[in-house]
This record gives C-alpha cells, sequence and structure tokens, in this order.
C-alpha cells in the first residue's frame, strides 16, 4: 500500500510536533527557570522565550514564578533596649532571582522552605533591630526623634547580609512593618495610664480655661485703663496745643492790660450769671442808684 | 476536493479490482472522508480557539512563547475581539485593570464576632486588649487606639502589576499579588503615621492631617516599591479604645468648657475694649473741641478788644461805666430772681434771709408746649 503525501505530510507534522514538545520548553515573562542535567542543574535562565534542551531523562527543565511575592513574619515579641516589651510584624516583598542557586539550596525550589529560612531570618532580624532602639524610636511625636524609617531600613540591611553571605539566590526587594503591639500585661498598664493622663487633663484644661479667661479679661480691663489714660494725656496735650496757638492773639492784649483785665471780668461775670441765678443788688449798685427813693422790696420775675 | 481522486470508480493506481476489494476500498475510502471531515472541523476549532474577546473592563495582553507581544504599553490590547495562536504558541491574560480597586487595612482595628459585624456595633469593653485577636495601633506618645483605613486606586501599569507581583497562586496571573503589597503598604502606612502623632492630634486636632499623612505615605511607598498604581482616595478612621471611651469623653467634655470660658472672656474683653475705646475717643474729642473753643474765643476777645481799645483810650471812665451798665443789663435780662434791696434811710443795709433750695427749673420743652 503507498501512502499519500497529504498523509506523509500529516504525519511527519504529528512526529516534528512530537519531537518538539520532548525538546523545547518556554520560560513566561514573570519565570525564570533552571535545566537539570542527569539532576544537576547546569544552566539557569532568566529571559522569556522559547528554548531547547535534551528530553527527558536526560534534561529537566524546573520553573519559578520570579515575582515580588509577599511574606510576612509572625507578631513576636522583643525586648527595647529600655527593656519594653514590643511586639512586631514585619511583610516583606521578596523575589526569586538566581535559580542556580535558589534551586540546589532549598531541596528541588520549594518556595515553602525558602519562606522557612526567611521567617527564621527575620525573626533574627527583628529580635537584633528591636534590641537596639528604645521604645521612643518606634513611636514618638516629636518627628526629630522618631526613627521608625531607620529601623525599617536596619532590618532590611541585616536581611540583606544575611542574603549576600548566604548565597540563597533571592532577594528582599522591600520590607516594612505591618503591626507594632504591646503584650496584653502591658496594654493594660497602658489603658491604665492613658486613663490617668486623660483625668489630669481635663482637670488641667479645666483649670487652664478659668485662668485664662480671667487673664483675657484682666488683660481687656487694663488695655481699657491704658486707653484712657492715654486718651487724657492726648486730651492734655491738645489743650496745650490750644493754648499755644493762642498765645500770639494774647499778645494783643498785652497793649493795654488794664482794659484786657476789665473785659476779662465782664465776661466772666456775664458767663457766672447765664441762667437759674438770683443777684441781689442794693442801691449802690449801678444802674440801681438811679433809684434812691425806693424803700420798699421789689422781686419781679 | 483531492486531485488524487478524479474517479470514485478508479483506485489510486488505476488498476481494475474484484468487486470485494472494491467494496473494502469504498468502506475505506468512506472512512477516510470521515477522518478527513474530523480533521478539518479539529483544525478550524483549533484556529477558532484563538479568537477571545477583552471585556470593556479589562485589557488583555499576548505572550508568545513566553514573551509579550508588542512593546510596553503597546502591548496591552484594549476591549473588543482579538485573535492569538493557540496554546502552546501563545497564551492570552485579560486582567480587571479599569475597575477601581480597593484595599482596606487589616491591622489597627478592634475584632468583632460575626455577630457583632452584622450588627455593626463595637465589642464590649476590657481592660486590656489581646495582641492575639484586636488590632490597634500605638501613638506617638503610647497611647492605644483603634484605625482603619479604605484605600481606592488604579492599575497604571498593568505590565508591572502582573508581571512583577504575585499573589502565589501557582504561576496564574492576577492583581492579587500587586493589591496584597498595596495593602501592607497601607496597613504600614496607618501604623507609621500613627506613631508620628499624638492622640489627641490624631483623634481630634489634626483629624484631616492625619488623613492625608497616611495617603501620603501610602504614594510614598507605592512610588518606593514602584507597585505601578495610583492612589485615588484613603479614608481613615480612628476611635479610642471602648473601654476609655467614657475618659476620653471627659476631656473632650472639658475643652468644651474652656472654650465656652475662653469665648466668653474674648467676648466680654471686646466689650471692655471697645467701651474704652469709645470713651477715649470722646476724651480726645472734647478735648479738641475746647481747643478750638478756646482758640476762637481768645481771638474773638482780641477782636474785641482791637474794636474797643480806641474809645477806651478816649474815654476810660466812661468807657468802664458803659460797659459795666450794659453788662448788668444783660445779665438782669437774663436772671431768673431778681432782688433788689434799698438802703434804710439810715445807711444800713436791709437784711434778708435766703432758702437755699431752689426748684428745678422748667424744662424748655414743657416751656415751649
Amino acid at each position: 500500500m503507498k501512502y499519500k503525501p497529504l498523509t506523509l505530510a500529516v504525519g511527519a507534522l504529528l512526529i516534528v510536533l512530537f519531537v518538539l514538545l520532548l525538546v523545547m520548553f518556554q520560560v513566561r515573562q514573570s519565570e525564570v527557570a533552571i535545566v537539570t542535567t542527569f539532576g544537576k542543574p547546569t544552566r539557569p535562565i532568566t529571559n522569556p522565550g522559547p528554548y531547547f534542551k535534551w528530553p527527558w531523562p536526560i534534561q529537566k527543565v524546573y520553573k519559578f514564578d520570579q515575582r515580588v511575592r509577599n511574606f510576612e513574619s509572625q507578631f513576636t515579641e522583643d525586648f527595647t533596649s529600655d527593656n519594653n516589651q514590643l511586639m512586631t510584624k514585619v511583610y516583606v516583598g521578596w523575589r526569586i532571582t538566581d535559580p542556580a542557586e535558589f534551586f540546589p539550596r532549598f531541596a528541588g525550589g520549594s518556595v515553602t522552605k525558602a519562606e522557612q529560612a526567611l521567617d527564621d531570618m527575620l525573626a533574627k532580624a527583628k529580635t537584633a533591630v528591636v534590641g537596639n532602639h528604645p521604645l521612643s524610636d518606634f513611636v514618638n511625636a516629636d518627628p526629630q526623634r522618631i526613627k521608625f524609617d531607620a529601623i525599617e531600613s536596619e532590618m532590611r540591611s541585616y536581611l540583606e547580609s544575611e542574603l549576600s553571605t548566604n548565597d540563597y539566590g533571592f532577594k528582599i526587594v522591600f520590607l516594612g512593618i505591618k503591626r507594632l503591639g504591646f503584650p496584653q500585661s502591658v496594654a493594660t498598664k497602658v489603658f491604665d495610664r492613658m486613663t490617668s493622663e486623660r483625668n489630669f487633663l481635663s482637670s488641667q484644661l479645666e483649670n487652664e480655661g478659668k485662668e485664662q479667661a480671667a487673664k483675657i479679661r484682666s488683660k481687656a480691663d487694663r488695655d481699657a485703663a491704658e486707653m484712657l489714660s492715654s486718651a487724657d494725656a492726648e486730651a492734655t496735650r491738645i489743650v496745650g496745643r490750644g493754648y499755644a496757638e493762642a498765645a500770639d492773639t494774647l499778645r494783643t492784649f498785652q497793649q493795654n492790660p488794664e482794659l484786657a483785665n476789665f473785659l476779662l471780668r465782664l465776661s466772666a461775670l456775664e458767663d457766672s450769671l447765664k441762667e437759674n441765678s438770683t443777684l441781689v443788688f442794693d442801691q449802690r449798685q449801678p444802674p440801681f442808684d438811679l433809684f434812691p427813693w425806693v424803700a420798699t422790696n421789689s422781686v419781679s420775675r | 476536493m483531492s486531485p488524487e481522486n478524479p474517479s470514485p470508480k478508479r483506485s489510486a493506481s488505476g488498476t481494475p479490482l474484484d468487486s470485494g476489494s472494491q467494496a473494502l476500498a469504498e468502506a475505506l475510502r468512506g472512512s477516510f472522508a470521515i477522518v478527513k471531515f474530523v480533521m478539518g472541523v479539529l483544525l478550524a476549532v483549533f484556529l477558532f480557539s484563538g479568537f477571545f474577546t477583552v471585556g470593556p473592563q479589562e485589557k488583555g495582553i499576548v505572550l508568545r512563547f513566553g514573551r509579550p507581544v508588542g512593546e510596553g504599553d503597546n502591548a496591552w490590547l484594549g476591549p473588543g475581539p482579538h485573535w492569538a495562536w493557540p496554546y502552546p504558541i501563545d497564551e492570552v491574560i485579560k486582567v480587571p485593570v479599569s475597575e477601581l480597586q480597593e484595599v482596606r487595612s487589616t491591622v489597627g482595628w478592634y475584632h468583632q464576632t460575626a455577630a457583632e459585624a452584622a450588627m455593626n456595633t463595637p465589642p464590649p469593653n476590657t481592660p486590656s486588649l489581646s495582641p492575639v485577636t484586636d488590632g490597634y495601633v500605638i501613638t506617638g506618645d503610647e497611647n492605644i487606639v483603634h484605625a482603619k483605613a479604605i484605600l481606592r486606586y488604579r492599575i497604571i501599569d498593568p505590565s508591572r502589576c502582573v508581571f512583577e507581583f504575585t499573589g502565589n497562586t501557582n504561576g496564574g496571573f492576577g492583581l492579587a499579588g500587586v493589591s496584597n503589597a498595596v495593602q501592607n503598604a497601607l496597613n504600614n502606612a496607618l501604623v507609621y503615621t500613627t506613631a508620628h502623632y499624638s492622640v489627641d492630634n490624631m483623634l481630634t486636632y489634626e483629624k484631616a492631617k492625619f488623613n492625608e499623612d497616611v495617603q501620603r505615605r501610602v504614594n510614598e511607598l507605592v512610588a518606593r516599591e514602584n507597585l505601578g498604581v495610583a492612589v485615588d482616595q484613603c479614608d481613615v478612621e480612628s476611635i479610642e479604645p471602648g473601654a476609655l471611651k467614657d475618659a476620653f469623653e471627659k476631656v473632650t467634655g472639658a475643652t468644651q468648657d474652656r472654650n465656652k470660658l475662653l469665648l466668653a472672656a474674648h467676648q466680654s474683653a471686646f466689650a471692655t475694649l471697645s467701651t474704652a475705646a469709645a470713651e477715649a475717643a470722646s476724651i480726645t474729642n472734647r478735648a479738641e473741641s475746647s481747643r478750638s473753643n478756646l482758640v476762637a474765643s481768645i481771638s474773638g476777645d482780641a477782636d474785641l478788644f482791637q474794636r474797643v481799645l480806641p474809645r477806651y483810650q478816649a474815654n476810660r471812665d466812661l468807657f468802664i461805666q458803659q460797659r459795666s451798665v450794659e453788662t448788668i443789663g444783660h445779665i438782669l435780662t437774663n436772671l431768673n430772681d431778681k432782688i433788689f434791696l434799698p438802703t434804710t434811710r439810715d445807711g444800713k443795709p436791709i437784711e434778708l434771709r435766703l432758702l437755699l433750695n431752689r426748684k428745678p427749673p422748667k424744662s424748655k420743652t414743657t416751656t415751649g408746649q
């Protein structure tokens, strides 16, 4: 029986596909891979694309997700340098960078094993760094004294030095503190302290309010008195200025002081008897000296 | 369809066959036709399986042999139908990037049982908090408070989100990894910002600034960790521990009382000062008017003096008498009471007794009417 060309072509294609499946593999954008030859890692691959290998059982491919993974430490308790118990929990972003190191290090590239190692490292890093700082470096309302950022970067550099001395094949991309806390017994004491602080604060506010109100009032009184006395001084000055202005005019009266005096007396007399006055005369007073014959009281209104 | 089979009656070699062989050949041809048909259908299905649709909220990307097709943002396909080679040549990834993403902080808030969460009531007050179950944050002055935050963000760099972060989902592609990273950035921002604030500033005086600072820290971390997202909104809620609610309210009450006291003091101070200012103004005004009166009256006197001086010089005694009488005349016309006491014959003055208890003068309005 003879084969037709189409059948031949299809058969050939199938064989080619089968062989390709045996010898080809692809590494995705998100992955790195390691090719092992008879179980020994021989060729790390860190760029995505299609690759060739010898078919099983000669070569085998192990692929790892090389993207950033999130890992979180336990929420554990350590002593600060001033002997406070502080609980910390840290998150890290880590990624596999070197499959040739990562694969043999963690039993066939087990991510779980790597995370265990990371967990141990984090616990050590936390104990070391927390022990280097007083509690006031972690929490402090004074922006000059808080060292939150420094603590995080110390933890990170602790991990990084661990990673560089041991060939783990992964690196830390970021690290941050996720939680801070106190053991329950300490939290109870904090609550007690907070309660007494609140009580102190409310009585302080009360007294402060009274004191400040009194201050405001007395300051206003003082300012008002000052204002009035300076107004009085100003008034004196103004009147004085009036006298100064009048001084030129007063010189006019020098021409005849006697007349000036007389006129002044006249006008003073007139002013003082303007209204509501009762005047009693006798007949020697001009112009009443004009009627010397009158001998009876005469009251006119 | 095939040129190899020009006639159904002849085999491929063209040799005539006996009836048995012919029947077999017929049957074989028939089954070949079925196989061909099935192969054609399979091929069509294979090719058609390459069609995919990107939804309106999604973006898609094609990985050819593991590498993205296209460069940068251009690699991402918008909504609509698209075609790619079937697996294992191409692989299609679709992610819902246009949707507004949302994460909630997971540290800092008190623990609620399911029943309490359903009723939206806080748990019963306890004199302490357990680090295992209860979340809280610590303020800069070492107070314990509760805080939580909701963060809304958008994906701006899908390549980074999808290819740089994994949510531990066995190599799958999605936004879980970046969502984790954003969530921890939010948790960190909450812890970090609280650690920088005193309890009163955080809960009372600088609430808005606290919220802003949390968002600023998230933005900082998003930029530092290059998460490929943009923060739209961050809402923080913070509250004192339930057990200390009364103590905190007492302080709030005291603050309000103090503010009331201060307000009253300020008001009375203002009143005092404005009264004083008015009085001061009237003092200076009075001085001002008495000054001008003084100047005017002196200059009036001087005028008079100048006018009468020649007459006075001409006859001094006459002038004095004239003016005296004239003035007394004026005075007398204005006086209320004028009492004239003539002397007795022997020249002694008459005695007069006065009761100094003057009736008040009638007011002018009454006289006018």
